[in-house]
């Protein structure tokens, strides 16, 4: 171990070569942790991400299959006629909750969220409408002869009317915590509680604060609504809760009073059920499953298949946009990242081994006194090797030191950046022409006696989503880990040992004689 | 016989232009040799070729009867024989005491505590234990030479080659390392073999060999 105490020697005696190797080697590992913070920071992000956005599976009816037996029925039943289907005969099964629960114990199921919806008329209350849909219904009521109950309004031009195709919105839920509206903060229960399994099958209700405000309807009350096509058939709602939305009424929901986002009614999925008929016993619209892990999309798919889903009746609807638009700049990132640790090594390596080949030069004539003495080549490598082991101790400790401070540098960056990609994502998906009809209301138009209305929230989260996890990134706590360091430190190491066989190679071919005789 | 130098040629680039042809030398333990010749005639080139720092072109050089190539050169001169050269060939960053435990080291000194027994061997030669703490850089060429004679001395290599090694010295202290090489074949039985060109240095020496023309003579003084 003779060349460890020359190293050590050499190491004390040539200061000021030692702290050029160490400010340099210090600033090499410095950049190298950086690039290790990012990628780490970015691999929790991206973790926090999958924990928290989750992805969804939406089960709903096979919406194309439904739509071919519809056609071939059709062309069976009258051959002599077009090919078209006829729009009267569209009929489609509603999601069975044994279907439901059979898919909700899949592994990697978070939550789901049942999803069932139809429309009634207010009675003992005024839905919220405009003045635009009062003259429009106005006189379409004068020409039809129904009897309006109009009102004015209290809400700044808003009025309250009631309309023969319903104009209150019954949002059938299993929980309103899992509902898509209040998962992406779009809605939030003010008063009250909100509907959970405990409320199946009772007539408890949760209804919006302006529609409360308007009606003076407080949390306790109960309140009346009727069938939409058979006002003599009269529910009783009890109102457990109030929330509000964020929600805006749009132009189709100025048109349509119960597309008012305030006009809303959230029921346990039994009571949504039973306004719809006998038909809609046990059943579902659609069913929203949160899954853990958005990577294991494929897997609950191939999982479900197994459980005997019904593929030609049902279809499973994946999504996990969101969640590939927030993993895209943070696998950017991590990419950048990887990048600069290769970069700044492959650098690194090449800016030591130029330095230890000059050090290695201007100690020819140590060399051959070493070599003259018999010392092995390999222990005189190793002495190099041992010296720029000292200054790799010096430079961790130091780039260990700054690294905390980088690590919230780069922490910062990322965040800043992170919150531009989600106001983006967020510009780009909440935007208009991106909340459609939801998916409830969209493949149940035309069944059952009252016939079901969506209103478009389960594509139209997507914004809010984004912005929910805009917030959850925020929180990230960027620190400089043991294994950070323990990589560093592998960096480090691996950097010194190519550097000084790069060096080496003039070593192994230097000769004594000619070192020191000539 | 320690060392045989058995038909032994030398070029540089050209054979015709050989620094020695078919050289046949032995030397023995126990004895101080010298060498002697101009300047260029090939003294150091033969030195670096029985201290194993180089190969004869044809020929071979056996130590105690065994070929340098077979002990490997490395080897031999970790084990077999110490150098001393005219720039005293010091390890700059340490102290002369360092510079002799680092060698004994290197050579796998049998020597149990070695920094003690270098101390003692400087002191032999004058350099107090103040001045071996001291680096090597700090001290003169008189004293860095001796220094470099003890090292040659601790490391136990019973061949014991010098090349000037009081080119760099004035009278006083190259008559001080003559006696120390003595020293070290009279006294601790080993072989040693000075080159030089001062004819006053050879004539202190047991056997004077001078190298002209391409050959080695032995040569007589009268005291």
């Amino acid at each position: 171990m003779n060349f460890i105490k020359r190293a050590f020697y050499s190491t004390k005696a040539k200061k000021g070569r030692t702290l050029l190797l160490t400010f340099v080697f210090s600033a090499i590992l410095i950049f190298i942790l950086a690039g290790l913070t990012i990628q780490s920071a970015s691999l929790k992000a991206t973790e926090n991400a999958k924990k928290s956005m989750g992805a969804t599976v939406t089960l709903s009816t096979n919406m194309e299959n439904a739509m071919k037996k519809s056609s071939s029925s059709d062309s069976d039943d009258s051959s002599d006629k077009s090919d078209r289907p006829d729009p009267g005969s569209f009929s489609i099964t509603p999601v069975d909750l044994d279907t439901v629960n059979t898919l909700a114990k899949l592994d990697n199921v978070a939550s789901y969220s049942i999803s069932s919806s139809t429309s009634v008329n207010a009675k003992s209350f005024d839905a919220i409408s405009s003045e635009d849909e009062e003259e429009d219904e106005s006189s379409s009521s004068n020409s039809s002869n129904g009897g309006n109950n109009q009102q004015g309004g209290p809400n700044g031009g808003m009025q309250m009317m009631r309309m023969s195709s319903g104009d209150i919105t019954i949002e059938g839920t299993n929980d309103t915590a899992t509902a898509s509206d209040f998962t992406s903060g779009t809605a939030k229960i003010t008063e009250g509680v909100g509907i959970t399994e405990d409320d199946v099958d009772s007539n408890h209700a949760v209804i919006e604060t302006n529609l409360a405000k308007a009606n003076d309807i407080s949390v306790g009350d109960t309140i009346k609504v009727t069938d939409s096509e058979d006002e003599d058939i009269v529910y009783k709602l009890k109102v457990v809760g109030i929330y509000k939305t964020s929600e805006t009424a749009d132009a189709r929901s100025m048109r349509m009073t119960a597309l008012n986002p305030y006009n809303a009614i959230y029921t346990s999925y039994t009571f949504a059920n039973k306004v719809k008929g006998d038909d809609y016993k046990d059943s579902a619209d659609s069913v929203i499953y949160t899954l853990s892990d958005p990577e294991k999309m494929d897997t609950f798919e191939k999982d479900a298949k197994k459980a005997g889903l019904d593929t030609d009746t049902y279809s499973l609807r994946t999504n996990d946009q969101v969640y590939q638009q927030m993993i895209q700049p943070l696998e950017n990132v991590e990419s950048f990242a990887k990048k600069i640790v290769i970069l700044v090594s492959a650098a690194g390596t090449v800016i030591l081994a130029l330095i230890v080949i000059l050090m290695i030069r201007e100690r020819k004539y140590e060399i051959g006194v070493l070599l003259s003495l018999g010392e092995k080549r390999f222990k005189i490598i190793g002495q190099f090797f041992a010296e720029l082991l000292a200054v790799l101790i010096v430079a961790l400790v130091i780039a260990g030191v700054s690294g905390k401070f980088v690590g919230n540098i780069v922490g910062e960056q990322l965040l800043e950046q992170q919150a531009t990609t989600t106001a983006s994502t967020s510009n780009n998906q909440g935007g208009p022409g991106q909340g459609g009809p939801g998916q409830a209301g969209g493949q149940n138009l035309g069944q059952g006696r009252s016939g079901n209305f969506g209103r478009g929230s389960s594509f139209s989260n997507f914004g809010a989503s984004s912005a929910k996890n805009a917030k959850q990134i925020e929180d990230l706590n960027i620190t400089l880990s043991l294994k950070e360091l323990v990589e560093l430190g592998g960096f480090g190491l691996a950097i010194s040992f190519l550097a000084v066989i790069i060096a080496s190679i003039g070593v192994m071919r230097m000769q004594p004689k000619k070192i020191l005789i000539s | 016989m320690m060392l045989e130098v058995k038909d032994v040629n030398y070029w540089y680039n050209n054979k015709a232009d050989a620094l020695y042809e078919n050289v046949n030398l032995t030397f023995e333990k126990g004895k101080l040799y010298s060498i002697l010749g101009s300047s260029g005639s090939g003294k150091t080139t033969f030195l670096s070729l029985i201290a194993g720092l180089d190969v004869p072109k044809t020929g071979e050089i056996l130590y105690e009867g065994k070929s340098l190539k077979k002990i490997g050169l490395t080897n031999y001169r970790n084990q077999y024989v110490s150098i001393v050269f005219q720039s005293y060939n010091l390890l700059p960053y340490m102290s002369a005491v360092d510079n002799i435990v680092s060698a004994m080291e290197i050579t796998h000194s049998h020597q149990a505590n070695r920094k003690d027994y270098a101390f003692s061997m400087l002191e032999k030669v004058g350099i107090t234990k103040e001045l071996a703490q001291k680096n090597v850089q700090h001290l003169s060429g008189g004293q860095q030479q001796r220094v470099a004679i003890v090292r040659a001395m601790c490391c136990e290599a019973r061949l014991v080659v010098a090349d000037e090694p009081t080119g760099n010295l004035d009278e006083k202290n190259s008559l001080e390392i003559v006696r120390l090489f003595k020293e070290l074949a009279h006294d601790q039985g080993k072989c040693v073999i000075v080159i030089t060109h001062e004819r006053e240095i050879a004539k202190e020496c047991d056997i004077v060999l001078e190298l002209k023309h391409k050959k080695f003579n032995e040569l007589q003084f009268q005291n």
